[in-house]
Parts: structure tokens; sequence; C-alpha cells
């Protein structure tokens, strides 16, 4: 039998050249720390090698493995709840031999491909109870995730099962009800389910100088950044709001300031290109795959993808409150970037190992 | 599941995430529309903000103008001084620091303390912090040889304001000290900025108190130079990028002349009084000095709150001007301004005569006035009434007048006004009138209120320069500059009108004064080379009725008579008028005299 590579040139040169971009970005966020860019580098490399590997395998092994992960998922925090260590008031790491690693990640694997194997021979539309059972199963993997505390990521995952059970053919009624409730409850989530805190960073983002030192800092500041990048930027490394640290955050969840104070709109332009034809290839990878579980997996995952990258734009540039989220390849960080080289190392299994009829 | 159902789901599918692409497309056209806004519709508005955040401007201090004399002469400038200065960011252990310097310059306690207390904040923000000021000439060469050693230390120029004569020009320049920053406004620098001045003084910023310092504070001053750094968002300034200069102050360069301000000083030797000087063809000031003095360099550099109380409680006090704002009765030096005005109003002539028996008795109540002669001057025309200082005469004189025309003549004089066009805090002396009288005193004027004026005596109360002044008119014949410190030529003031031949008269009568052998200071004759006018005075602070009662008063010297002259010269063509006014000094001729002789032969024989 003849050995064939499964894998696709374009999601594989745009996650390339989105890491080394990002690596690059990064030497000038962190004012030319070669130690952090080398770390960086490896776990892009650790990524790469995870994310080939993980394509070789057909897609029927997910499936497989869904249900296990899912559990290992749940094991994973309660050995981060007794185990991990507590850094600024949240226990969201596990140390393994040396390396750290953001538990809850593996939801965003896991659950998606939980809700994909769970609904992937469901009726349309999802009937009322399979509705629950996998509301049930989000809202706890959510919950574990949102008590540790960690809302960002909470978010997100939640959001990757959600996804999953929209794009399964979950009921427009019942979208309709859950979203007119949210509306007519949103009051009461104000008053009593938010803290100061957040509701603070909810009413900067509408009047940021109303506390221009305080919590309006970070959306003035990264505003700065980005209009006074221009058309082309100031130039690498002359970022003046990044290097004299006016920006909060330069090398994780504000990078995208970074970028577009250094290399201006033409640098968001060419980010921004390259996000798109990944999300394109995807969505046709989605839309041919072979079955609906592969559909599924492929969906839910897009669309939490653009979720996390809109999130975290829309944050940077000041349109909604400060979140905790990465922007995906090119903020600096371990977890959440094997985590993305895995979920595209499925989306391109999903993409290149085809049915027979399909061949 | 059948194909049917599978065709079904799999449209579903494709519907959903294709509508979902969509609604993210739009949000993201959305994000993009607002990147858009941001790094191109308004871009201009975050570059300045990112500018004004990345830079931080600093005022730098500039040098201050100095004070020269009118010959050039140095009166007070700038001397380069050596501080130690430190930049805590660069000094890894305070106490090892502190212990190393220790063993090559002594440091008192309290310094070391307030070090400390300072040292962690500005070595936070990088910012300069000075040990040690002023240091000698050792300490800078042992500093030197093991400046390796403090890589965070440096010997740095510091300036002071220094006199080589700290206390001749006290009054007359006034001086500096360190003022608040707030009362610079530098265009481009937030107020909160100026706590990271470069200041090239010793003392920081710096501000004419009083004196010329004061009145040409701004021109002395210049204006404040910048430094733009680069800082990050803690405040930690980084790089120097751009230097503009400020403007250096202006020098001064004034009518005064160290030689005859020298000369009075040594003249008067320490006694209460004061001496005005004014050169005649411009009305600039050669010599102001108020005795006893004070020195500037003391106030300018941190004085001493044990010797600014002696200075403050001196009884003698040093601190007052007494050049511009002592009070003195003007006594008989104000006899040839009443002469004048007796003879422009036809109240008199040089003819005539007037018997003098030693008193003058009012004819309405009979009160007798009296002179300073036990017997009187016996037959008195006006030159002699000038010369031997007639009261009598001038009782008679003043009892023609007429009060209002009488004090316009004096104001004309200069009396009762200040005069000085850029003179600090100058006083405007009282040239009495029955207005002034019944708001001052509820009463009206009466006769002998204006006989007592005729000898400078009663309520007139005139300033050394204001005598000086009115010098400066006689001398001039009419001719009135008011007094300034500039080299030009100052600005006229209503000349005071009398023929030709009454000047010369005057300044006859006047020159007898000195040179005569009955004149009140004939004894000045022999001090000089050149020939003076002089007017004398003797103004008394008690009213009495007899020589002997004087007596009994002398033995309070604060009650003593205060001496005073007038006088300019050389004749015939006066180059300078000069008044003098020697506290409780009792004789116009005798002890103001030659005080005012000396300036005179400093100004003219020089």
């Amino acid at each position: 039998m003849k050995l064939r590579i499964y894998a696709d040139w374009i999601i594989t040169l745009c996650i390339l050249m989105l890491s080394v971009f990002g690596l690059f970005f990064l030497f000038s966020a962190s004012d030319g720390n070669i130690d952090a860019v080398l770390k960086q580098l490896a776990y892009i490399i650790l990524g790469f090698i995870l994310f080939f590997i993980i394509a070789q395998f057909d897609p029927e092994n997910f499936r497989r493995l869904a249900y296990l992960l899912l559990g290992a998922s749940f094991l994973l925090m309660v050995i981060t709840a007794i185990f991990g260590p507590e850094i600024n008031g949240a226990q969201r790491w596990i140390r393994l031999a040396g390396f750290s690693f953001q538990s809850s990640e593996l939801f965003k694997i896991s659950l998606p491909l939980t809700m994909a194997t769970f609904l992937q021979f469901k009726k349309l539309p999802i009937s009322m109870r399979d509705t629950f059972v996998c509301l049930f199963v989000i809202g706890i993997s959510a919950l574990t995730v949102a008590i540790q505390p960690d809302l960002g990521t909470s978010l997100l995952v939640a959001l990757s099962g959600l996804f999953v059970l929209f794009l399964a053919g979950l009921s427009w009624p019942f979208i309709g009800i859950t979203f007119g409730i949210l509306v007519i409850s949103s009051p009461f989530i104000w008053n009593n389910l938010l803290r100061p805190f957040q509701k603070e960073r909810i009413l900067t983002l509408f009047n940021p100088e109303s506390d221009p030192f305080g919590s309006g800092w970070n959306i003035i500041q990264s505003r700065i950044a980005i209009g006074s990048g221009g058309i082309s930027g100031k130039g690498y490394g002359e970022g003046s709001q990044t290097h004299f640290n006016f920006l909060p955050e330069t090398e994780t969840d504000f990078i995208f300031a970074v970028i577009a104070e250094e290399f201006g709109f033409i640098g968001v332009l060419v980010i921004l290109s390259l996000f798109l034809i990944l999300s394109l290839r995807t969505l046709y990878f989605g839309l041919n795959a072979r079955d609906r579980f592969c559909r599924l997996v492929v969906g839910g995952f897009l669309l939490t993808f653009l979720f996390n990258l809109l999130v975290n734009i829309s944050m940077v540039i000041g349109l909604i409150p400060v979140v905790g989220m990465p922007l995906p390849f090119l903020s600096k960080g371990g977890s959440s970037m094997i985590t993305l080289f895995i979920l595209f190392g499925i989306i391109m299994s999903i993409g290149t190992h085809k049915t027979l009829m399909q061949r | 599941m059948q194909f049917e159902e599978r065709h079904k789901e799999r449209n579903s599918f494709s519907n959903r995430i294709l509508v979902s692409f969509i609604v993210f497309t739009i949000l993201f056209l959305a994000v993009l529309g607002r990147i858009f806004y941001l790094q191109i519709s308004t871009s201009e508005t975050y570059l300045t903000a990112a500018e004004s955040n990345r830079t931080y401007t600093v005022p730098v201090q500039t040098l201050r103008g100095e004070i020269f004399d009118r010959n050039g002469n140095l009166l007070i400038g700038n001397r380069a001084t050596f501080d130690l200065v430190t930049v805590p960011a660069q000094i890894e252990d305070l106490d090892v620091f502190i212990e190393q310097i220790s063993e090559i310059m002594p440091l008192s306690v309290q310094s070391i303390e307030d070090y400390k207390n300072l040292f962690n904040s500005k070595a936070l923000y990088n910012r300069e912090l000075v040990l040690l000021k002023d240091l000698s000439e050792e300490e800078i060469a042992a500093f030197q040889v093991r400046s390796f050693r403090f890589p965070g230390a440096f010997v740095g120029k510091r300036y002071r304001r220094i006199s080589e004569y700290p206390e001749l020009f006290s009054h007359a320049l006034g001086y500096t000290s360190r003022a608040s920053a707030t009362f610079t406004n530098l265009p481009g620098v937030p107020s909160r900025n100026w706590r990271d001045a470069e200041y090239v003084y010793a003392s920081g910023l710096i501000n004419g108190q009083i004196g010329l310092e004061k009145i040409y504070n701004e021109s002395l001053s210049g204006s404040f130079g910048k430094k733009i750094y680069e800082i990050d968002a803690k405040g930690r300034l980084h790089n120097l990028i751009r230097i503009i200069d400020g403007k250096p102050g202006e020098d001064l360069y004034t009518s005064l002349d160290l030689n005859a301000q020298l000369a009075a000083q040594k003249a008067i030797n320490g006694k209460r009084g004061a001496v005005v000087a004014i050169h005649l063809a411009t009305g600039g000031l050669s010599v102001l000095y108020s005795s006893p003095s004070f020195s500037i360099n003391e106030f300018a550099n941190g004085i001493g709150q044990q010797t600014l109380d002696q200075v403050i409680q001196d009884v003698n006090k040093p601190l007052f001007n007494r050049a511009l704002k002592g009070r003195y009765p003007p006594a008989s030096s104000i006899k040839p301004a009443i002469a004048l005005y007796g003879l422009n109003a036809n109240l008199t002539s040089w003819d005539r005569k007037i018997e003098d028996p030693g008193y003058f008795k009012l004819p309405e109540d009979g009160r007798i006035y009296r002179g300073w002669r036990k017997g009187g001057h016996g037959t008195v025309d006006l030159t002699k009434a000038l010369v031997q200082s007639s009261n009598t005469y001038f009782f008679d004189l003043a009892y023609q007048s007429d009060i209002d025309q009488l004090t316009n003549h004096l104001a004309n004089m200069g009396f009762g006004k200040s005069l000085c066009i850029d003179c600090f805090d100058e006083d405007q002396g009282l040239l009495p009138t029955p207005e002034w009288k019944y708001a001052q005193y509820n009463k009206g004027w009466f006769k002998g209120d204006t006989v007592n004026m005729g000898v400078g005596q009663g309520y007139i109360l005139a300033t050394p320069i204001q005598l000086a002044y009115y010098a400066s008119i006689l001398a001039n014949k009419g001719e009135a500059l008011l007094p300034h410190f500039g080299l030009e030529t100052s600005i006229q003031a209503t000349a005071v009108e009398a023929s030709n031949s009454n000047w010369s008269r005057i300044h006859q009568a006047l020159e007898l004064v000195v040179e005569g052998p009955s004149g009140t200071a004939n004894r000045l004759s022999e001090l000089k080379s050149f020939k003076v006018a002089a007017k004398t005075g003797t103004a008394e602070l008690v009213s009495l009725d007899s020589k002997e009662a004087y007596a009994e008063v002398r033995s309070d010297v604060l009650q003593r008579d205060h001496a005073i002259i007038i006088a300019f010269g050389p004749l015939p063509n006066p180059e300078y008028a000069v008044s003098v006014v020697i506290e409780n000094g009792e004789s116009g001729g005798l002890v103001a005299g030659p005080v005012a002789i000396e300036v005179l032969k400093a100004l003219i024989e020089r």
C-alpha cells in the first residue's frame, strides 16, 4: 500500500505564516526577549508536530475517543482543583514534568467532539430531551471552568458546545425562546449575577475617559496605539505605546494593538486576510466533510475560532469590555497554542480523509 | 438514516454554517471599519496622543543676567559652585554608597537622612538627587580620582548668585531667593513637570524679591529651555530626544557707580542714614546707599534662621531701605525751594531785608517760632538767610504764602510723591495740605502750619531720594529728570520755572553755604578741590523752645536731631546732586556734609 500523507497546504501555510508572524511580533512586544521567543518557538514546533500527526488519523478515531476525552477533561479539572497551584487567585494550571498546562483547554477539543458524536445520528430537529442532555453537559463543562475562575475560557467552552448543537439542528423556536428569556432577564443578570468589577468594565467601555488612569487606561492606551499606527505603522520595534509600557499585556491579549501600532492598517489587513483564508478553507472542509460528525466538528471548531478572534480584536479596539481571551496563533501562550494546533489537526484530518465514495 | 433525511440534514447544516459565517463576516467588517476609523480617519489625534504619552518635557533653567555699574564693574553675578549629584537608579547598595562617600567627604547625619528619604522615589523614576552641596576643591579632587568607584555619582556645576560687595548695593539691587515653580508658566510644560525641572542654580528656581533684582526680574531671568525625554508609562525617563535652548537672562547695566557707592559706605561708616546721588545729565542714580546694610549673598543663597533673626531684630533695622522709604523732615534744606516760591510769587526779592531777632512771632496769636541762633542773625536779606539759614526770614516768607500755591510748588520739586522710575517700593514721603490735615486730624489748617513748613518742619516729610531729586532740580536750574537706574536720559517731569537771574543767585547763595566764611557748611570747603553748592538741615524730632531743653533731649540718642544736607557740584556747571541724611546726626553741616563731599569727590574726581 502506498504511504499517503494527509495534509492541506493552504491550512498549513496559513498557520505557519501566522505563527511565524506571532514569533516576530512577540520579539518586539517583549522588548527583544529572546528567551520568550524561543520558548514560544518550542511550543509552535511541538504544535506543528501534533498538528501533522493528528491529521494522519482517520476522523473515526476522534469519534471513538470523544467521550473518553470529555471524561479526561473532567478528571483534569478535578486534579487541577486538588493539586494545581494557585496563581493570582485562580487555579488553572497543572504542572507535569516541568511543563505547565492549562487544563480547561482540553474541553475546547473534547466538548465539540462529544456533542458531534452524541448528535450525529439524531433526527431533525433535535428533540427537547436531546437538547437538554446537551445543554446539561455543556453547562457542567463550562461551570467547572468558570469556578476556577476563568470566565473567558468558560465562555469559549460553552460556545464550542453550543455551536455544534446549533449546527446539528437545534430547533429555531427553542433558539428564539431562549434569546427572548435572555433579553428579558438581562436587568436581573446585570443586577444580581455580574460582579462590580465586571459591571465597571462594561461601563468604562462607553466612557473610558471617566477614569483614564484606572479602568479606562487599557481602552484608551490601546486605542491610541492602534490609531497612531496609521496606514503603514511606526515600524518594527518602533511602537512607543508598546515599548514604553503604555499598552497592557502586549505579549498576550493585546498583541493585536502591537501589530496595529507597528505595522498600521496594512499590517492589520495582512493578518486579517490570513485569518480569512484559513476560515474559508475550514468552511470549505466543513461543507464538504464526509459525514455529519465531521461536518459538526469542523463547523463547531470554525465558529468557536471565529468567535475567539472576533472577541479578542473587538476588545483590543475598544468595542467590547476587556475579557481575557488570546488572539489565536499570535498571542504568547503554550496551552492555547497547542490546543489550536490540535483543533486544526483534526480539521485537516477531516478535510483530507474522504470516504471511498467521495474519492 | 435515510438518504432523504441525510440530504435534509446536510442542507440544514450548510444553511446554518453559511448564515453564521456571513454574520461573522459582517461583524468582522464592522471591526475593520472601526480599525479604519482609528488608523486612517482619526489617526492624527492618536499620533498626537501617543507623542505626548511618549515624551516628557522638562524645563531647563538658564543663567540669570548679571548686574553691572555704569563702568562695567560687576555688582552681582553668577558664581559656579559644585555639588555631588547622584543618580539613585544606578546605585546598587545605598548604605555601601553612603559609607564609601563618607570616607571622602563629611556628610551630616541630617543630610544622609534627607538623602535616604528621597532615594527610592528618585531611583524609581530615574531622576537625579543631590547628596552634598558646595563641594570644596579638595572634596572635588578626592572624588574625581575615585569616581570610577561611583558610577551613580558625578560632580555637577551649580551656580549661586554672588556679589563681591555683599553689603554695598543691598538696597539698590535687592536679592533673589528660591521661588515656587508655580510662578513660572512655560508653554507646553504641564505644571506637574516642574518637579523635575533642571536647575543651574543651587537654590533652584530663583526670583528677584526686592530691588532691581525684582523690578527687572523678567529680563534678568530670561526664559527656561526645554529638554524632551522619552518616558515610559511608569514615569521612568529614558533617552533625551531633544534640547530646546532657553533665552539666557539679559545683563543689566545700571547708572550706579561702584567707587562713589564705596565712598558713601566708607563715609557714613555704619551710622544710620542714607545717601542718594543723581547724575544730572541723565537722572541716573549714581549712589543709592542705606545704612546699615545686610548681606544679599546670604539672602540669595540660603540664610540661616539665626542670622535671619539677627538681621530682622537688629534695632538699627538694616533691612529698612532708608534711601527710598526713610521719612525725614527736610528741615532747612527746604529753604531754597521756599525762596524760589517767594521770588516767583513776588513775596520777596533779593533786595528785601528784614530784622531777625532770633524768633518769629505769629501775628494772629503771638506764638513764638524760634531760629537756631539765639539772638538771631541781625539784618537779613535772602542770600544771607540761605547762607546762614535764618529761620525767621523763612517763617516770615512762609507766613505770607498761600498754602495751596506753596504745596503745588513743592510738589513740582518732588515732595510728596514717588519719583523713581525703576525703584522697588519707594515711599511718597508726606507733603501736607489743608485737605490732608482735615482728613487726618479733623482739624483746620493753621497759619502756623504754613510757617513751620517754611523751615521744613511740622508735618512735611521727605525721603532721601526726594531730597536728591530736589537738589538735582536746583542744580539743573529747574529741569527735572526723574531718577532711575538706567544709563540713558530719563523721563522729564514738569520743569520748575524761575528767571535765569534767580537761578544764578540761588546757586551763588548755596555756594556760599559751603564756600563762604559764614556758611553753615563752610568747614567742607577745605575737603575738596572743586566748588560745591549745598544747603544743610537739622531736623528737629522734638519741638522745643530753648537750647537748654535740647540738652536734656540729647541724652536719648534716638531723639537727637537728624543731620541733612543736599549738595551739588562742581560749580559753575554741576554734574551731580546728592542728598545725605544721618539719623540723629545732629548737624547737617558737620555730620552729613562730609559724607556728601566724599561722594561728590568720588563722582567728580574719579
